[in-house]
């Protein structure tokens, strides 16, 4: 048994550091072609307001990887505060302090640190405030019920751990908060082959 | 995803694919539908008295 979970261990190890290596790249190199949409192209496809990334930092526009929109039914009112996990360069945060307002707050939570630093400088650019933690999500590094609004894109499907991701996301909303993700989810049990190998799941 | 958000306790649990979502190369996107594999919007709610 021991060696079971040493080998989980190895594989999780293995899948975080390709992450972080995979979500670089589209951060660095934003014109380079990967096999999922991403950039303008993919927050079109997902319809973004258009006005909305005319008005965000080209740079966040550019390495947008999400895989939906969850700005659609996550009705922000002015002055709540909205956790963004896995906010990646910002997009989805920029989007989200739109409509809390100064006198709400975004929380970004991204795994990388450099990218908590991208985001943050793109918020900058807009004016607007967005505080960033680097850290996982299945510890999410911000305290319990004070959050009203929980918003994700495409970043739980890359968990080893999705129940104690949900258990998280559970603990940090407050009473009566709300959660609007977007996510890949799969229909059939994935092969052995598929879930040991880390390029395949961190796609 | 569904059934984990209901077990952990959310409520008025939603979920609607989304729509036009596809990976880039074809290759990608036959393998994924084979598995079934699809993005997908959900929302729910943490109960006022949890």
């Amino acid at each position: 048994m021991p060696d079971a979970i040493d080998a989980q261990a190895s594989l999780e190890g293995v899948l975080k550091d390709e992450i972080l290596r995979m979500y670089q790249e589209v951060a660095d190199n934003p014109e380079a072609e990967f096999h999922f949409f991403h950039g303008r192209e993919a927050a079109e496809l997902f319809d973004y307001d258009r006005d909305a990334l005319d008005r965000a930092p080209e740079g966040a526009v550019a390495s947008f990887a999400g895989v939906g929109n969850p700005h659609l039914r996550a009705s922000i009112q002015a002055g709540e505060t909205v956790l963004d996990l896995g906010s990646g360069a910002g997009l989805d945060a920029i989007i989200a302090s739109w409509s809390t307002g100064p006198s709400g707050t975004v929380i970004g939570v991204d795994l990388n640190p450099a990218m908590c630093i991208k985001a943050q400088a793109h918020a900058a650019l807009t004016g607007s405030v967005m505080e960033c933690h680097a850290g996982r999500m299945e510890e999410i590094p911000v305290p319990s019920e004070s959050v009203d609004v929980v918003i994700s894109n495409g970043v739980i499907n890359l968990s080893f751990q999705k129940r104690r991701v949900v258990e998280e996301v559970f603990r940090v909303l407050r009473p009566g908060g709300r959660i609007s993700i977007t996510d890949i989810v799969s229909g059939k049990q994935l092969s052995q082959s598929i879930v040991n190998d880390p390029k395949l799941w961190a796609s | 995803m569904f059934r984990l958000l209901e077990e952990s306790g959310f409520a008025r649990v939603r979920s609607a694919v989304v729509p036009r979502f596809a990976f880039r190369k074809a290759s990608t996107q036959n393998s994924a539908e084979a598995f079934g594999v699809k993005a997908v919007m959900m929302t729910a709610q943490k109960p006022e008295t949890a």
